[in-house]
């Protein structure tokens, strides 16, 4: 009988998925943890050779004016809008740049695509800054665009290295991981049992820091438990329900959780509050200091990781602006960027922006991004 | 299925039978309890189990298992007691309630008693437990009384008809994922536990009232997690302007009806399909809320706005609002005359035409009030957590259809009812809440969501020929 | 140029009709419609910016186009008969991790490995239509279903890894150039013919608007439907294996999350050329020039300096109005 006959199929599926286990939600790529230790994070300089790629042809620009695109993930969340925000102050200390942001409405590697593939057809921008979707899905539209003399220049997320001229890499994965494993150490010492809260497991920037992350765990504070990692998309409610799964199945087992992204972190934190675990469950993660205000300023949270996006944008406008008047060439070790000084060029083709900052009680309130 | 006893008629002496199952059965099952402690054995338990009973400075975890993984059971045994008596003419309603409620106070009666007499260590937050599960189980029992039509004239004891709807078949199918979760992890039965579960797809049930209106009259609307993004930033914007926390409230569903209405007028009068409208509409209002806020989330709200994060008597908001907004939609859509115009439209335009409905009325009705729930379902969104996030829930419609869906609603129109839905939407969060306890790979989680959907069509099927021949 | 459709009302018109009238029921078709609005974006977009009208980036919206493109055909089908398939950009996502851990994780070699995709597209596809037919699930419910399902599949088969490094030759699907157009292009084109003519001038066709019309009476007159829903929602998974194929042949790497929301961008389109949602009417004509519409919308307006943001706004309200200017129209003509 056809019903019973399907029924069964559902049954062999299901039995099927019961094979596997808790999730940890990280990439496989070779992880490379930091030296153990509460100094701050930062990577040491990996010495490469130049490995970006090359525009080609294109008439030197060097001082004119010069009309960037900029293409993050998504457009219609703060992170970017912050980074948007830093690229029109870059923009108007330089005052030959002009910048627009344009993006999909979702962070769709497709519509990503198609968006640059647009301004490239338009032949009046000089420049794309982009952060990526996906690292190798954007590289064939970018190095399109380096065949036709537009310089490309990567911020937040990377894309394969020949598709882009550099890359303004905010912190190392490393460092990233480092600070978010020392701040919950901080707090709940070497043998805290911990649960994460990402966005999707094939986000690959949140995939990188969680596989960095179980590295250097595993190598400085073997006694800390991974208990689980919860995927929550970028959904606010989605988060809060998930902090919640995880502090109702782990009780007492379960001594932080670290939030992944903006949405996740502030979702988890106001979990834990409601749940009146405050300083039972730690919260730390990677989120934007306005999203986190509210939970640092009554001690829910002690600690927040990011670098400042502002900044992110900035510098990537200005490394733009130095390669097209030929400030940045291939082989160069800094880069001055305005007001940020200047910058180290790390692993051949990349800058670092420095290393994570922390943000706690004391210097939320300067911010405002 | 095996032949049954084949009795076209119950015996009264059947009746009392009925009543001292429930007793007996619970007495056996805490028989082997006591002397099969299978809760504890560490092979069975999860690896927390030693754990659960160690102390925690705040405790909500300090409660004994014993009463969690028996009183559901057995709440459950007598419920389902009291569902097949529903499906049998010779009972009246009046013996079934009784039945369920005599088989439940009874249990608790002994539970109450075994846990002060037995060392151990049962709390004030068992006793709430054992509220929790009874009243839960009571008032499924009496919904189900109101709701199911008594078509099914069961002339044998047949387990099938214990899945004589779409309703039941879900609350068959919680009751099973529970037991079997609690079982593998009782941790998953703890209170606090099953408030979040209860409490996390809230505001979506509430979205499934309006979505049930709309898919019973034949129409849909894929453009609500766009709407709802925008009411939630709405509602959260005026807080923060210091507007009176009701206006903050009451704004959402108003600007909701005024979505609603435009795509009621479109759908009604201007005969543009919905699926067509509310496709475009899922654009216009997301470009619109990305253009407005630019993706700034709303933070420094006035914590009086809070409305999801109270809890009268304990129980968080959603939670009160979902039932009460649901059982309340439920009655009025069976009982009143317009409620009624929409089954009877959805059933059969033509015929609901012919006599004297006004099919552009309804459909205004229809699309306004889902304006409406969506708008409720906003302000419980917005006000779960401190700060208000300016991008669309991702795959809310999908999500609030499929709840509908699973829920019993036909698609085609006419059939189902908001109960359905808000039970889908416990349950899907129930298995996505489970799945992490039993520690199924969160990857499998929309692949069990999809084969859940097939499954429920599939039972429908079952019914469907059943009650054909 | 008539509307592809046996509705009784419409005047179907014949040879003995005049020159004039035979214009304007090219004119005021659903087509003809979507035609004229086609014409007039753009020429308001070729005066915005010079580029627009260009070969170059016209072939490369082509290109862009040919994956929703594909899909969109054997949608127009199943919407004719008054079904809907919502599992298309799952089945393009279940396909894609096929194709790569075939490949990759299991070693085929990549002709067979996507031969395989594209039988398991195709397989899907028919799940689907025998859910449908053999069991009568409503098609929306069935491949909501199947939504979650097949994604639930491939995220499940792929655990959240990408599979990349696909040798060089693989990429003409999807960056390569046949005579100076896109290879998907051509596909595209040559799907697009295939699916005219069976729609057109075969039984098959007829079938398809019969079933639309009236699902019972098709039955009891004898129409093959059970053949025939199976066939298109198989064709409808093929379809999508093969714009699979083609995105991860352009895009160079294959993702579990690859086609969300596709389903959307499809039906939009097919929609938008007047197929009815409720079955009976339509045809691919419509949906070629409601996908070329969608398409050169999103890129002309880019291309003038209109950000994402606002595009989506445009185009939702373009998917309303022309759906409504056409059932003014229609009800013109009509009444």
């Amino acid at each position: 009988m056809k019903v019973k006959l399907s029924l069964i199929f559902s049954m062999v599926v299901l039995a099927s998925m019961a094979l596997a286990q808790t999730w940890d939600g990280a990439d496989d790529l070779p992880t490379n943890p930091l030296a153990c230790g509460m100094s701050s994070g930062g990577g040491e300089v990996a010495m490469l050779d130049y490995n970006g790629g090359m525009v080609s042809g294109g008439m030197s620009m060097a001082g004119e004016d010069i009309v960037l695109i900029d293409v993050p993930k998504l457009v219609g969340i703060g992170y970017f809008a912050a980074t948007t925000a830093g690229q029109q102050k870059a923009a108007e200390q330089l005052g030959n740049v002009t910048v627009t942001t344009d993006a999909p409405t979702e962070a769709n590697i497709d519509d990503q695509i198609a968006v640059i593939e647009n301004y490239i057809a338009s032949g009046n921008i000089n420049g794309i800054l982009f952060a990526a979707n996906d690292p190798v899905a954007i590289a064939p539209v970018l190095r399109s665009a380096l065949e036709k003399g537009i310089h490309v220049v990567g911020y937040d997320a990377n894309s394969e290295p020949d598709a882009r001229e550099w890359f303004v890499n905010q912190a190392e994965f490393n460092g990233i991981a480092k600070a978010m494993i020392d701040s919950l150490v901080a707090e709940k010492g070497e043998d805290a049992g911990f649960g994460i809260v990402t966005s999707t497991f094939t986000t690959p920037n949140q995939a990188r820091w969680i596989a960095e992350m179980q590295a250097y765990q595993e190598s400085c504070y073997p006694d800390m438990t991974w208990l689980e990692t919860v995927e929550a998309q970028e959904d606010a409610v989605l988060s809060f329900n998930q902090a919640n799964t995880l502090m109702n199945k782990y009780g007492e087992d379960l001594h932080g959780i670290l939030g992944m992204t903006s949405v996740a972190t502030p979702s988890s934190a106001d979990a834990v509050t409601q749940a009146g675990l405050c300083g039972e469950v730690a919260v730390v993660g990677l989120a934007t200091p306005n999203a986190m205000k509210p939970y640092v300023d009554d001690g829910c949270v002690e600690s927040v990781v990011l670098w400042n996006p502002v900044d992110l944008g900035y510098a990537a406008t200005y490394v733009m602006r130095a390669i097209v008047d030929g400030d940045l060439n291939p082989g160069d070790t800094s880069v001055m960027a305005g007001d940020l000084g200047e910058l180290q060029v790390v692993n051949g083709s990349e800058i670092l922006l420095g290393a994570p900052f922390i943000f706690n009680a004391d210097n939320i309130n300067d911010f405002d991004f | 299925m095996t032949p049954s006893l084949k009795q076209s008629q119950l015996q009264p002496n059947k009746l009392s039978f009925l009543i001292v199952l429930p007793i007996l059965l619970a007495i056996a099952v805490l028989l082997t309890y006591q002397f099969a402690p299978f809760v504890n054995q560490p092979e069975l338990g999860a690896t927390t189990i030693s754990k659960l009973t160690e102390t925690r400075s705040n405790n909500e975890f300090k409660l004994s298992t014993n009463g969690f993984i028996l009183i559901p059971i057995a709440a459950f045994i007598t419920l389902f007691l009291g569902l097949w008596t529903l499906t049998n003419t010779q009972l009246n309603r009046a013996a079934s309630i009784l039945t369920a409620l005599s088989g439940v106070l009874i249990l608790e009666y002994f539970v109450v008693f075994w846990m002060k007499y037995s060392d151990s260590g049962g709390d004030y937050l068992s006793a709430m437990a054992i509220g929790f599960w009874t009243l839960l189980a009571l008032a499924i029992t009496m919904i189900l009384q109101v709701f199911i039509p008594r078509v099914v004239v069961a002339k044998e004891f047949q387990l099938r008809s214990l899945v004589a709807n779409q309703e039941s078949a879900i609350i068959l199918a919680l009751i099973l994922l529970v037991v079997v979760v609690g079982l593998i992890n009782p941790r998953f039965l703890a209170t606090r536990n099953i408030l979040d579960i209860l409490q996390g797809n809230a505001y979506i049930a509430v979205a499934a009232i309006g979505m049930t209106m709309v898919i019973v009259t034949g129409n849909i609307d894929i453009s609500i997690a766009s709407l709802v993004g925008l009411l939630a930033v709405i509602s959260g914007r005026l807080a923060v302007a210091d507007a009176p926390i009701l206006v903050a409230w009451l704004v959402p569903l108003f600007v909701g009806a005024g979505a609603g209405a435009v795509i009621g007028f479109f759908v009604a009068y201007l005969r543009v399909p919905s699926i067509v409208v509310t496709l475009g509409f899922l654009s216009i209002l997301k470009g619109i809320l990305i253009i407005w806020t630019n993706g700034q989330r709303v933070t420094d709200i006035p914590p009086a706005f809070y409305l999801a994060q109270m809890k009268p008597l304990g129980i968080p908001m959603p939670i009160i609002f979902m039932v009460v907004l649901t059982i309340g939609a439920a009655l009025w859509m069976r009982y009143s005359g317009i409620g009624r115009s929409f089954y009877a439209y959805g059933g059969n335009a033509e015929a609901a035409r012919l006599s004297g409905f006004s099919e552009k009325r309804i459909l205004m009705q229809v699309f306004i009030l889902n304006g409406v729930f969506v708008g409720i379902a906003s302000v419980l969104y917005a006000s779960q957590l401190r700060i208000i996030q300016a991008t669309p829930p991702p795959g809310l419609e999908l999500f609030v259809i499929t709840a509908v869906v699973v829920g019993g609603v036909s698609i085609l129109g006419g059939k189902g009812t908001v109960i359905g839905a808000m039970l889908a939407a416990i349950l899907l969060n129930t298995i996505r809440s489970g799945m992490i306890f039993v520690n199924i790979s969160p990857f499998w989680i929309q692949a069990v969501q999809g084969i859940l959907i097939l499954v429920t069509v599939l039972i429908d099927l079952i019914r469907r020929k059943r009650q054909l021949s | 140029m008539n509307s592809n459709t046996i509705d009784p009302i419409q005047p179907n018109p014949t040879k003995s009709a005049n020159f004039g009238k035979r214009l304007r029921s090219i004119l005021f078709s659903q087509e003809g419609i979507l035609f004229i609005i086609l014409m007039i974006v753009m020429a308001v977009l070729s005066q915005l910016n010079e580029n627009f009208l260009t070969s170059s980036n016209l072939l490369n919206q082509g290109r862009l186009m040919s994956e929703v493109g594909l899909v969109a055909l054997p949608m127009t089908f199943i919407i004719i008969t008054a079904g809907i398939d919502l599992s298309v950009g799952s089945i393009l996502g279940l396909s894609a991790i096929v194709l790569g851990i075939l490949w990759k994780n299991v070693g085929l070699p990549l002709e067979l490995a996507i031969v395989l995709c594209l039988v398991i597209g195709s397989l899907a596809g028919l799940v689907n239509g025998l859910f449908i037919v053999k069991l009568d699930v409503p098609p929306l419910i069935m491949t909501l279903a199947t939504l979650a399902l097949y994604r639930g599949l491939a995220q499940g088969v792929s655990q959240a890894r990408s599979v990349t490094g696909y040798p060089e030759w693989f990429y003409i699907f999807g960056q390569g150039r046949i005579f100076g157009i896109p290879t998907q292009l051509w596909l595209f084109i040559f799907g697009t013919i295939i699916s005219i003519i069976i729609l057109r001038r075969t039984t098959l066709g007829r079938y398809l608007y019969a079933i639309g019309h009236n699902p019972v009476g098709a039955k009891f007159s004898g129409l093959p439907v059970s053949r025939v829903l199976l066939t298109i929602y198989a064709y409808s998974g093929f379809m999508a294996a093969l714009a699979a194929v083609i995105f991860v042949s352009r895009v160079t790497t294959t993702r579990s999350d690859m086609g969300t929301g596709l389903e959307l961008d499809v039906i939009a389109a097919v929609v938008l050329g007047g197929t009815s949602i409720f079955g009976g009417k339509g045809s691919i004509l419509g949906t070629l020039i409601g996908l070329i519409l969608i398409q050169l919308l999103k890129n002309g307006l880019a291309l003038s300096g209109v950000t994402s943001d606002a595009t989506i706004i445009v185009i939702g309200t373009v998917l309303i109005l022309a759906i409504l200017i056409n059932n003014f129209v229609q009800s013109r003509r009509e009444g």
